[in-house]
């Protein structure tokens, strides 16, 4: 039977990555558990600050309107599943979780004044070309049905679990572009402190070198929410959004973009004009 | 069955075009480079004032709107005015509409005037991109606001700590979209990509415009139109000597990332100017009141937007779609049109509209008629010239568009000597996706 941790209140994702980067270190020596821990993790009773939700809009281009944009939820929401990821049992290392994938299905649309509950979990262990991919599903309610549901994908490269792979990554042709993000070296710090998703691979150049990157990078879910906020007011109430993030986007950047109307909705992509290489590519389709 | 009360008809008398004035347009940082939007405006106003005897006169109503405007110029227009030798009692009201404000001042007032508000008016418009505002970035401004609101010593060190040295850099205006961050030449340049449409063929537009305003000029159509000021008695950027061969050597400005040869050179698009325009509007008993022969009525107007965040459209095409409609509301075809002003935003700007009125397909599937829409008789188009040749002080070019080719309608009906009504259609395209039409019948 699925047990339920029920947390006090969204913990913050500083002490979250700090108690990861330990388990992670562990994990290196003794190698963790190979299934994921059969739990739910629980927040009841999350209200949204208007201070931070216009700090949100502002930056990443939504009407400062009350209803809380699905990105907006996922920066409430997240440090639930983030909880779940650092438990002794959870089976991949949290630094170094590669953000491949995010798909958000928004019901009905919540508002700054809504109660919510967040419930987290962990689902779909697979393998992967690269290592090993999971996804956290994170629901959220207000009135005692959920309004917003989200699965974000998460890559453990070379965590390699039994199991065999088939997926041939898609060729990308840049479409004509509809516009450009032009992204300051500080966009990283500016997203970190809205999400409070402080990852030292966003915050600095220095930081993101002590990891890997050359440079500090982009939030997935910024350019993904970007991409939101471009579709506009035409996604409408009840829609899925869903992104792939194939390459970092480094900082400062430009990301051309293209945000068209489909048969059933949006499509949109983003990439850089002098490669053609694409940084993310998604979708924003109406629920009908 | 539900009782009706029948609806008053509405009295409407037709608003006419008297005459108007501008300054001639300079090129930014040219000999207008200190010069502010209310300078400019006001002078071209007192040129109005000069040439129709208007000293001392209380207007009905002076609208005008500059695009690029500073915040403490929130009443420009009536600032405008109370310099001007107008009398102070005119009223005037303020009209932003990105490069179709001259347009919609010339609108809105003569359709006061058509429904008896009015019985005189003055439209127009102004800017400058060499004394364009500068603003402080968002942050300082929020930590400034914040200082000024801050009560205690704390709150105010806490207000001030968030300055950081970069928030201290001014961000100047540029003519970026905000929803796309793509300038407006780059957006031209991906709808003159759609539409196939070659550098000679914009190279022949900018040369025909440069040429007409030239001649123009040499026959002194714009002596009553045009005062001289700061020394300048021609537009700036009037290039009488250009020829295809010299146009064909400048390189190409926009298109350079797309997959497509990049064809929009400076020569073919509208250089940053300086300027302003007036026009001078009234009814025709205020006309006869004041010896002042009418020109051209303004008969209809039809504004336009597309979607081009979204990629249904390119950016400065919402003109193609309000013509059409403009025209079928007064039962008009493009061969019942005597004269055709495209504002020349680019070269490429008229020549992907013409391109989409003369398309089968975009006649059926975007404007929903049985095919093309029609084709423009290129001899009735910018007859004297249009902003390649004139410049583009965005906010001023509708007041420049509507006196020129009001005189030229009346000096063609008085020529013709006929009943015949004599028609222009006028069409301005700006930033935003939107476009504003209008049609003029010569008095």
């Amino acid at each position: 039977m699925t047990a339920t941790v029920v947390l006090p209140e969204v913990p913050s994702l500083g002490g979250l990555y700090a108690r990861g980067a330990g388990l992670s270190l562990a994990r290196r020596v003794r190698p963790g558990p190979t299934t994921l821990p059969d739990v739910d993790y629980v927040v009841r009773g999350v209200r949204a600050s208007a201070e931070h939700l216009t700090g949100y809009q502002h930056l990443l281009g939504e009407s400062a309107s009350d209803a809380l944009p699905a990105g907006f939820v996922h920066v409430l929401a997240f440090p639930v599943a983030t909880a779940l990821m650092v438990r002794p049992d959870f089976p991949l290392p949290l630094v170094g979780l590669v953000h491949l994938a995010n798909r958000v299905t928004q019901l009905r649309p919540l508002a700054l004044d809504d109660v919510l509950d967040v419930r987290a979990t962990s689902a779909d262990l697979r393998p992967h070309r690269s290592g090993t991919q999971v996804d956290l599903v994170t629901e959220v309610s207000a009135d005692g049905a959920v309004a917003w549901r989200g699965v974000s994908t998460y890559l453990a490269r070379g965590v390699h679990l039994a199991g065999s792979v088939d997926e041939p990554s898609a060729s990308f042709v840049p479409p004509t572009p509809t516009g450009r993000w032009k992204l300051d070296g500080d966009v990283g710090r500016r997203y970190a402190a809205v999400s409070g998703d402080r990852n030292p691979i966003h915050l600095s150049a220095l930081s993101a070198k002590a990891l890997g990157f050359p440079r500090a990078i982009a939030h997935g879910m910024y350019t993904a929410s970007r991409a939101l906020a471009d579709v506009g007011a035409q996604r409408g109430d009840a829609f899925e959004w869903s992104a792939e993030f194939v390459k970092p986007v480094l900082l400062p950047g430009t990301v051309t973009v293209r945000v068209a109307r489909a048969a059933d909705g949006f499509t949109f992509a983003g990439w850089d004009a002098r490669s053609g290489k694409p940084h993310l590519t998604g979708s924003v389709t109406p629920l009908r | 069955m539900a009782q009706t009360t029948p609806t008053p008809t509405l009295q409407v008398r037709p608003a006419y075009v008297l005459g108007g004035n501008r300054i001639p347009f300079a090129r930014a940082g040219g000999p207008y480079v200190r010069a502010s939007n209310q300078d400019m405006l006001t002078a071209a106003i007192d040129g109005l004032v000069a040439r129709y005897g208007l000293q001392g006169e209380r207007i009905g109503e002076v609208a005008a709107g500059a695009v690029l405007k500073h915040s403490k110029d929130f009443n420009l227009t009536r600032e405008a005015v109370l310099g001007s030798a107008l009398s102070a009692e005119t009223p005037a009201y303020d009209v932003q509409q990105a490069c179709a404000t001259g347009l919609e001042t010339v609108v809105s007032l003569s359709n006061k005037i058509r429904l008896g508000q009015l019985e005189s008016a003055i439209a127009g418009g102004v800017d400058s991109t060499s004394d364009a505002p500068i603003a402080v970035s968002n942050r300082l401004r929020r930590a400034l606001l914040d200082l000024s609101r801050a009560k205690t010593v704390g709150q105010k060190l806490a207000a001030v700590s968030k300055i950081r040295p970069k928030d201290l850099a001014p961000s100047a205006p540029n003519t970026g979209e905000p929803r796309t961050h793509l300038s407006m030449g780059e957006h031209q340049a991906l709808t003159t990509a759609q539409w196939e449409i070659s550098q000679a063929a914009q190279d022949e537009v900018a040369l025909a415009s440069h040429q007409r305003l030239a001649a123009a000029y040499d026959s002194g159509f714009f002596d009553d139109l045009v005062t001289p000021f700061r020394s300048l008695t021609r537009d700036a950027n009037l290039r009488a000597d250009s020829s295809l061969e010299k146009l064909a050597k400048l390189k190409p400005a926009f298109g350079l990332g797309l997959d497509t040869p990049a064809t929009m050179t400076a020569g073919n698009s509208t250089p940053l100017s300086d300027g302003a325009s007036t026009v001078l509007l009234g009814s025709a008993e205020w006309a006869a009141e004041h010896d002042l022969v009418p020109l051209a009525s303004v008969v209809d107007a039809e504004a336009g937007a597309v979607d081009f965040v979204h990629s249904d459209d390119g950016l400065l095409m919402a003109p193609a779609f309000a013509v059409p409609r403009l025209l079928a509301r007064n039962g008009l075809t493009l061969d019942d049109l005597d004269y055709v002003e495209i504002h020349e935003a680019f070269a490429a700007t008229v020549l992907t509209t013409l391109a989409a009125w003369e398309s089968e397909e975009f006649g059926r599937t975007r404007l929903g008629l049985d095919g093309a829409f029609g084709t423009v008789d290129r001899a009735k188009l910018n007859v004297h010239g249009s902003s390649l040749a004139a410049g583009h002080p965005f906010a001023a070019t509708g007041g420049r568009i509507i006196a020129t080719i009001s005189k030229e309608l009346h000096r063609r009906k008085a020529e013709s000597g006929s009943d015949r009504p004599v028609r222009a259609l006028v069409s301005v395209c700006a930033a935003g996706g939107l476009g504003l039409t209008a049609i003029l019948e010569a008095a």
